[in-house]
């Protein structure tokens, strides 16, 4: 993945907040970069546009290029494959949907990208996936919980297995350990790496703690919106 | 596939949606309820207008025409025709026994004809019952007796279908008229659906008053006025006549049972100076060699006149449009073998009329009223849809992150729309579905139903001393339900539409970060 000046601003009102001004950067296939910055340095920002939740300010100012491709010139439809295919998120807050169970949360990515009939063909096959995922990450023996009856630590890692699950190229987390505590968070990380390590995964983690941003293979530090370092 | 898990979930997981649910339910179970009892009491009122009519008429009122019966016979060899009978209609006045004189329409019929053409044979009313009304639970309809004032019910019957009783002062059988169940207003209608025949108190001259021992069929009598005219529509003179009663009648028509006087048909055409007659007239002459007979004069028979034909077709009720065209092709070769004697077919033309034709603005103005009903529960209805608006409007608002969470993992915005349309359109199945079940259980039971609210409430919405039918119509048309429901479940579906396309257009990035 390539990033190069990549612009980014908010409109509160008549009010332009600039929150990446000129942003470059590039993660190579199997990396762990962690981009570390304090509060509103525009790191959160940086990892929507990278996952195709978001898009560079028009007229077009700066790329973001995967595999070649470049996202700002993907489709609707497109970017939509491109979330559910080859980008998996891990959210601060876990958002997991509260009225699926845990297998359920799991299994939406599928359920998307495969549709009724392409879903009901491969279901089988696609829970047990969804089951060792779960059981790689502790949580074989509650796949029909909901998030309500589990802990922090537990939300989070069924998100991790949620995004795993349609086996994407690049794994993104915001914050993945900061709603949780020291113990918890630092457990969250060691499987994050335990699955880095295992699948070769490609990882963009977005934190502002530096005991995480040190176990990345790079850090790219933002400060108010422009890389400083990495 | 994600989107029928969603809808599964959402739908028992909160009590929103089964409140959306329960607003459809009660929308469809109301409109359906109306339309069914609405709709079967116009079918009610609309069979009604057909019992004294039959299904095509034809009419040349006041001076009537000629040669009925030869009308009649052609009428009868047609093979769409079931039966026809001939009758005289005219306005007239009725003096009754306490004193009373009310304006009534007097019609002169044949009863055993008239009886093959309407439904006569069953609306007399004084005649033996072998079980209670359904609302007359304590059996005191005096019908249920073997008999009344010494007569038998099957003689009063009999009687009133002959439209002539016996009278005993003069010791012979006479012409007798039948009068409308409401004309005498002797008659009291009960909760039960039944009358009480009552004593009627008369007015003297002097100011007094007396009560009169006095039931219609068994010592009444009335005095019939009418006026005749001649052939040309000329008023003569009023004709009086005093007649006893043989029976009442009940058509469930309140016009007519409160305004209408059968009398036997000749007794009819003698006041009115339609009956046949002998007539001595010159003799048609072909020239002056028949100068010698000059003064002779020949026997004419003029036919007597009468001013409608009523036929009864072989088919059912749809069938009456072509039964009526059959009537004018009769009609016309009827007035070409009595030219200039009968009115032309294209002047009397206007005058054959289907039974929904004479009845058209009665029935036109209950239909009327019904379509008005409808759209005012209709209207009503829109609730429903705006209540199912703001219901997911509100839920689209609380899972705007699960909107961004969809979004985030791949889900297009067409498929977000999806979830809530089809939750939507489930609400409006699960609703509409259960509203058409309450309805039917509803409409199959409302008279049990109503006679509770009688009973514990003191309720009586269906009284039948205000309404003629003792029964409320309790039958749901299939069709009918299957619009209801299929129309809430779009309502239901529209009601969505709105607040999906909201929540498809939500920014993926504003709905995660929504609070």
């Amino acid at each position: 993945m390539r990033v190069t000046n990549l612009v980014k601003t908010y409109h509160l009102g008549r009010v332009d907040v600039p929150v990446l001004r000129g942003v470059s950067m590039s993660v190579s296939a199997g990396e762990f970069v962690a981009i570390l910055g304090a509060s509103g340095s525009g790191k959160s920002t940086l990892l929507h546009l990278l996952g195709g939740l978001d898009r560079p300010d028009k007229p077009l100012t700066g790329t973001i290029e995967f595999e070649g491709r470049t996202l700002h010139e993907f489709g609707s439809s497109e970017l939509d494959r491109y979330r559910n295919e080859d980008v998996g998120f891990v959210f601060q807050f876990y958002h997991l949907l509260p009225e699926l169970t845990v297998m359920e949360n799991v299994l939406l990515g599928p359920m998307i990208r495969y549709g009724r009939l392409g879903y009901m063909a491969r279901a089988g096959a696609l829970k047990k996936e969804a089951e060792s995922l779960l059981t790689t990450v502790g949580l074989g023996h509650r796949l029909k919980h909901r998030p309500a009856e589990l802990s922090g630590g537990e939300r989070q890692r069924v998100a991790i297995a949620r995004a795993l699950i349609n086996q994407p190229k690049l794994l993104l987390a915001d914050e993945p350990t900061g709603n949780l505590d020291h113990v918890t968070g630092g457990k969250i990380l060691d499987m994050l790496m335990e699955i880095r390590r295992q699948r070769n995964q490609t990882m963009v983690v977005v934190t502002h703690d530096e005991e995480t941003a040190k176990r990345a293979d790079r850090v790219i530090r933002l400060m108010d919106g422009r890389v400083v370092e990495g | 596939m994600y989107q029928a898990l969603l809808t599964r979930r959402y739908l028992f997981s909160k009590i929103m949606p089964l409140l959306a649910a329960l607003a459809v339910l009660l929308c469809t179970a109301m409109v359906l309820v109306t339309w069914s009892v609405m709709g079967g009491f116009l079918n009610m009122l609309i069979g009604t207008g057909r019992t004294l009519t039959g299904d095509v008429a034809i009419a040349w009122p006041t001076t009537g025409f000629r040669h009925y019966e030869d009308l009649i016979k052609r009428l009868e060899a047609d093979p769409m025709v079931a039966a026809a009978a001939p009758m005289i209609e005219t306005p007239g006045m009725i003096n009754l026994p306490d004193g009373r004189t009310e304006w009534i329409m007097v019609r002169g019929i044949d009863g055993p004809s008239f009886a093959k053409v309407t439904e006569y044979a069953d609306i007399l009313w004084w005649k033996r019952l072998n079980k209670p009304l359904p609302k007359d639970e304590k059996g005191e309809d005096i019908r249920l007796l073997d008999e009344f004032f010494g007569t038998p019910w099957e003689d009063r019957y009999q009687a009133g279908l002959n439209l002539e009783r016996y009278n005993p002062r003069t010791g012979r059988v006479e012409a007798a008229a039948v009068l409308g169940i409401e004309v005498s207003k002797y008659n009291q209608r009960e909760l039960g659906g039944f009358y009480t025949p009552y004593a009627p108190t008369k007015r003297n001259p002097d100011g007094t008053s007396q009560t009169e021992r006095v039931f219609m069929p068994d010592s009444g009598q009335v005095t019939l006025n009418v006026l005749p005219t001649d052939v040309t529509g000329k008023g003569v003179e009023t004709a009086t006549a005093v007649m006893p009663v043989a029976n009442e009648f009940q058509s469930g028509l309140y016009e007519a049972d409160n305004k209408v006087a059968f009398i036997r048909l000749d007794a009819l055409q003698k006041m009115l100076r339609m009956s046949p007659y002998t007539s001595a007239a010159a003799p048609q002459r072909s020239g002056p060699e028949d100068f010698a007979t000059a003064s002779e004069t020949e026997v004419v028979q003029v036919p007597g006149r009468v001013t409608h034909v009523l036929v009864k077709g072989k088919g059912n009720e749809a069938d009456a449009k072509e039964l009526k065209k059959a009537v004018e092709r009769v009609y016309a070769e009827f007035a070409a073998a009595h030219k200039g004697d009968v009115p032309t077919l294209d002047q009397i033309g206007r005058q054959i009329k289907t039974w929904r034709e004479q009845n058209a603005m009665f029935i036109g103005a209950v239909e009327k009223e019904t379509a008005l009903v409808m759209f005012l529960f209709s209207m009503i209805s829109l609730v429903a849809v705006v209540l199912i608006l703001a219901i997911f409007w509100s839920m689209v608002a609380e899972k705007t992150k699960d909107i961004g969470i969809l979004r985030a993992m791949g889900a297009s915005k067409l498929g977000v729309a999806w979830v809530w349309i089809r939750y939507g359109l489930v609400i409006g199945v699960v609703g509409g579905l259960l509203g058409g079940l309450t309805a039917f259980a509803i409409v199959h039971n409302i008279n049990p139903i109503h006679e509770w609210m009688g009973k514990a409430l003191d309720i009586q919405i269906w009284d039948p001393r205000v309404y003629y039918f003792t029964t409320i119509p309790n039958k749901v048309n299939g069709t009918h339900a299957a619009i209801v429901m299929i129309g809430f479940v779009l309502a239901s579906g529209v009601g969505a539409l709105v607040p999906a396309l909201r929540a498809a257009m939500l920014h993926p990035v504003r709905a995660l970060r929504f609070e």
